[in-house]
């Protein structure tokens, strides 16, 4: 009867024994208690004895081989005996299925917005879920995501008791706005019993909560970015009126033209885009950047076109703006307005503008003042259109159609003289329209 | 009631219950014919003779095991160790034997002994004769550990810790055998594992052990002059510890301060900490809790050295206004 | 002395038993079944047997951490402590002493243990508290060449001399400690002779003669029993295997295994049956089939018995 030997455990925590030397080798003659092979554990070596007397057979591991405790590595055989019948059967090897190829996806659909906030903050598009299965994933998407990492409104410095917190979560009063009077400031919990919030109590005494949005994401963006602008550059604001009686005959001839031909119709963002382009040509400062010691005078006119949206805006660029017919441009600002709103823009969309039209006129505005968008030297904002009262040259009385144009530029690089210049050409441009 | 010392009330413990069980014995150096080193068991000998009172030679770690061994089979032996100091000659038997036993038979024995041992500093013995360790033997599963600080607990918990089946290790600060309180006359038990407020208040809670009771007890006194109005707990029992009343003091007055004579790295007074931190005691904390203990040396033989090695009265009334009034 | 069939029939039972489950329980370790380490005693078969052969049922014993033959030499039921070494809910100790700390309190066996001369201290205490009781019982307290080093020796055998308790400490003297040769610090070569000093009586005895141990045990027992104090037994033998299961045996020669070997404590006692006519060879070998049977059995019974709960881990830790 063949004796199966082991790898046998020799020290405490043992798993497993590397084999050093057999003493003995297949076939040989041994006897029970001879020392016929020695191993190795991590604290020491040691000499293995036969199990039993026999012939020695079926040795399955050589010198150097690490060995889990407990596996057969010989076999002690009878006179006579063979090995065959003592091996396990072979066992069939397993089928090997294929795995299925799945299908991988190298870029996760996500709207650019999106794209920009979740890179932003460091999120990988792949831990937020589109809330349309299979759709991109949308700046809703990831505020949400955001919205479960970030606690928003804890103030850094806040320091309170356990006895401070626990009565203020009891009471759902935001510790942020208690004063404390422990040492450096630090909250106690009396701060919070005697704190009555300045909360404005419905007449029938329901307590209204205040709304959290979290600041991060475009708004974020848009914050540090036009904080760093309106810091940065010495703003300086030029105003002009323009008469748009002109402007408004021109583009309605051009619009019936168009509806002839079929072609998109030209909205004013589109032919303001155009005349602004013209004037830009003519003064080559306004279309320019700072760039560590030099003024860069951009030799493309890129147009941005300031888009709002639900909760900031963005400004789509048409590129060559002053090589591009007018039906060209209105086309492209159709198309990037459209996909501004439903958040379908791309990084090149919104790259590389030399100026940016502000229109806040279809909102009502007559005049304000916009902040340049880095990396520009200017800035248009333009304003509602009324009717206005106009005393002109020879002492008339009209009315007219009347709309503020503001130009903000960047004093480091542009001076009034050079600003005015700009916008008489502009002005000349829009009340006496050509293309 | 008549008042004894603590002093006192430890012999007559021992020789109450002696009387009671004729399966208690007691063993230690010197506890025989001389009456033992701090004369706690004077007159032992006389009356229970010498098969019940036994003097030994120099063998700490001999006779701790023989009280364990004596344990084993049936009897109840009171061990001594002269200096608690002395318990690290003794440990092997305590910590490795009596402890474990029970545990390590799976259930099959009892190690019902008490090794007593006075500890503490304040009589000038130095390095070697005034240590406190009872945190030591806090953190060995299968041991109790007793400090008493008045003669009335003492009398009660040495009666119990006696009658107690388990190991108990049994801590008597030197310089309160002198202190006197009213103990009454017949024998007498406290449950081991229950906690005394020696002193209700509302302000501040104090968890203080062994002679640091006495020193809390008395800065509660001045501190009340000021409108301060101190709780001063005393678990009496470290392990087990009575970790409710603890924690309803902690919930009342949202402070704690502890204070302990034995050094505070790695002193019962983190375990303290850890057990308030995790208990709902937490959200009721106005302040960090607070540990006054021995400073980080071996106790030195100069007076003044000696005395500013512990906390003292006037360290635990400043420490305890600088809580009370938030300071920290 | 003159032996009883049954008596030399249950010794030889014993050593056996003692041998085999030795046997078994190194197989069962280097099968990854016993985890821990484990010291075993094959070769001091006789020093277990013929000491334990002079108690009663309700005298005592105290052991060290090479104690199998020990506890099966007190009656141990081999199942429960086979269950043990498996560390299984229904051995000895609920699976929480293992080898180095099994007890069988209930059958006067108060423990292994862990720290070499752990036994002894508590050993004083024993015989104190079996002095106090005055039943007439009797301890053997066993300890090793490497204990006798050890302070707790020391003090042990002073306090045992102090109060006079009824207590024979035998050292199995199995010639090193784990690696230190007894020799090597005994001045004056003879464990025994400390015995003189502490002022109780010592003996050397072959250790592997079971009846010379037998003999001298006896005497020590009845002096303890008759109220006259402790003695010192010292049986010298060998342990055939290392110290425990990672001893590499550096210390020793192959030579002077084999030449121990030769002194085969079973063998020894064998022959000298045989040749007193006290059993048949054939009663000889069925004792031996009988024994290795016991084993066989303790070891399917300890292999089939349930783990303890992880629930129950905090429970005997207090009265």
């Amino acid at each position: 009867m063949a004796v199966e030997m082991i790898m046998p455990k020799v020290d405490m925590d043992q798993e497993t024994g590397t084999v050093v030397q057999w003493l003995k080798t297949n076939g040989e003659l041994v006897t029970k208690g001879e020392n016929i092979l020695v191993i190795e554990t991590e604290k020491i070596s040691i000499d293995v004895e036969a199990p039993e007397t026999g012939i020695l057979d079926g040795i399955s591991v050589s010198p150097g081989d690490v060995v889990p405790i407990g596996t057969v590595i010989a076999y002690i055989l009878e006179e006579g005996e063979d090995l065959s019948s003592v091996l396990p059967p072979n066992e069939k090897p397993e089928s090997k299925t294929e795995a299925p190829k799945t299908k991988q996806k190298t870029e996760v659909p996500i709207t650019p917005i999106a794209r920009r906030m979740a890179e932003a903050q460091n999120l990988d598009f792949r831990e937020i879920s589109p809330s349309q299965p299979g759709g991109k994933i949308t700046k809703e998407d990831v505020e949400a995501a955001l919205g479960q990492k970030k606690v928003v409104g804890e103030r850094k410095d806040l320091t309170a008791t356990p006895a401070a917190r626990r009565v203020a979560r009891l009471q759902n009063i935001d510790l942020s706005q208690v004063p404390g009077s422990g040492p450096g400031g630090r909250i106690q919990r009396s701060d919070v019993e005697i704190f009555t919030p300045t909360v404005r109590m419905d007449s029938d005494q329901t307590v209204r909560s205040d709304q959290r949005i979290p600041f991060i994401g475009m708004r974020r963006t848009i914050a540090e970015r036009l904080t760093a602008s309106y810091q940065a550059i010495p703003h300086v604001q030029f105003m002009t009126r323009i008469d748009m009686a002109a402007f408004d005959k021109f583009r309605k001839d051009l619009n019936t033209q168009a509806l002839a031909n079929g072609d998109q119709k030209i909205s004013v963002t589109a032919l303001l885009v155009k005349l602004v382009a013209q004037a830009l040509t003519k003064n080559p400062l306004l279309n320019s950047e700072l760039v560590n010691e030099e003024i860069l005078l951009h030799s493309n006119i890129n147009i941005g076109v300031a888009v709002a949206l639900e909760n900031g805006l963005i400004v789509p660029v048409v590129k060559n703006a002053d090589q591009k017919d007018i039906t060209e441009i209105s086309t492209e600002v159709e198309d990037l307005v459209s996909r501004a709103r439903s958040e379908n823009l791309t990084g090149a969309d919104v790259r590389g503008g030399t100026f940016t039209i502000s229109n806040l006129g279809p909102f009502g505005i007559e005049h304000f003042n916009a902040i340049i968008n880095p990396p520009e030297a200017a800035i248009l904002a333009v304003g509602a259109k009324t009717q206005e009262v106009i005393v002109q040259e020879d002492g008339a009385i009209t009315a007219k159609p009347i709309i503020r144009i503001t130009l903000s530029i960047d004093h480091r690089i542009i001076d009034g003289a050079v600003a005015a210049h700009f916008i008489s050409d502009l002005k000349t441009a829009l009340e006496m329209p050509s293309l | 009631m008549r008042v004894i010392s603590y002093l006192e009330a430890v012999r007559e413990a021992m020789t109450q219950e002696m009387e009671h069980d004729s399966r208690v014995f007691l063993i230690g150096e010197d506890v025989g014919q001389y009456g033992g080193a701090f004369q706690v068991s004077y007159g032992m000998l006389e009356h229970f003779g010498p098969e019940r009172i036994l003097d030994t030679p120099i063998t700490e770690l001999g006779l701790t095991g023989a009280a364990t061994g004596a344990a084993l089979i049936g009897m109840r032996p009171i061990a001594e160790i002269m200096f608690m100091d002395f318990t690290t000659l003794a440990s092997e038997q305590l910590v490795n034997q009596a402890a474990k036993l029970r545990f390590m038979f799976g259930g099959q024995s009892t190690v019902p002994m008490v090794l007593r041992t006075p500890a503490g500093s304040g009589t000038g013995a130095a390095e070697h004769h005034s240590q406190s360790f009872e945190n030591w033997f806090v953190n060995v599963p299968g041991l109790k550990v007793v400090m008493p600080t008045t003669p009335y607990d003492v009398k009660g918990l040495l009666v119990a810790s006696i009658r107690d089946d388990n190991p108990v290790v049994f801590i008597e600060h030197k310089l309160l055998y002198k202190t006197k309180g009213e103990v009454p006359k017949e024998l007498y038990e406290i449950p081991l594992g229950k906690a005394d407020i020696k002193r209700e208040g509302k302000d501040l809670t104090i968890i203080a052990t062994g002679i640091m009771v006495q020193k809390s007890l008395a800065a509660a006194e001045e501190l009340i002059e000021e409108g301060i109005d101190i709780e001063v707990v005393d678990p009496r029992t470290l392990r087990p510890l009575d970790t409710e009343t603890i924690i309803s003091s902690v919930k009342k007055t949202g402070k704690v301060l502890i204070v302990h004579e034995a050094v505070k790295t790695g002193g019962f007074g983190g375990e303290l900490a850890g057990v308030i931190v995790e208990s709902e005691a937490f959200g009721y904390l106005e302040a960090p809790i607070i540990r006054l203990a021995g400073k980080e040396v071996p106790i030195p033989y100069n007076r003044d050295l000696e005395r500013a090695s512990v906390p003292q009265v006037e360290d635990i009334i400043s420490k305890a206004k600088d809580l009370a009034t938030l300071k920290v | 002395m003159k032996l009883a069939k049954t008596d030399a029939e249950r010794y030889l039972l014993q050593m056996h038993q003692i041998r085999a489950f030795e046997e078994q329980a190194e197989k069962s370790y280097m099968a990854g079944k016993i985890h821990g380490t484990m010291h075993l005693s094959i070769g001091q078969e006789a020093s277990a047997v013929g000491s334990i052969s002079t108690l009663e049922p309700t005298d005592y014993i105290i052991g060290h951490h090479r104690g199998h033959g020990l506890t099966i030499a007190k009656g141990a039921d081999l199942n429960l402590m086979m269950a043990e070494f498996y560390g299984k809910a229904n051995g000895y100790c609920r699976g929480r002493g293992g080898s180095m700390h099994i007890a069988d309190v209930k059958g006067g066996n108060l423990g292994a243990n862990g720290v070499v001369g752990g036994g002894l201290p508590l050993a004083v205490g024993i015989g104190l508290g079996l002095k106090m009781q005055a039943e007439n019982r009797v301890l053997l307290a066993f300890f090793g060449d490497g204990a006798a080093s050890a302070g707790a020796f020391h003090e042990s055998m002073i306090l045992a001399v102090l109060y006079q308790i009824p207590t024979v400490f035998i050292c199995e003297n199995n010639q090193y400690a784990m690696s230190f040769s007894a020799e090597k610090w005994t001045t004056s070569k003879r464990i025994a002779a400390h015995a003189e000093l502490y002022g109780m009586p010592g003996r050397s005895t072959n250790g592997n003669d079971l009846l010379e141990v037998k003999e001298e045990v006896q005497k020590a027992v009845d002096l303890a029993k008759g109220g006259g104090g402790p003695s010192l037994i010292v049986n010298d033998t060998y342990r055939w295997r290392g110290h425990s299961k990672s001893d590499r045996n550096r210390y020793r020669t192959n030579e002077e295994i084999e030449e121990w070997k030769k002194r085969d404590p079973i063998l020894r006692f064998e022959k000298y049956c045989l040749e007193n006519e006290l059993m048949t060879e054939i009663e000889a070998d069925e004792i031996k089939t009988r024994a290795y049977a016991d084993i066989e059995a303790s070891r399917q019974f300890a292999e089939s018995s349930p783990d303890p709960k992880v629930e129950t881990l905090e429970e005997g830790v207090y009265a």
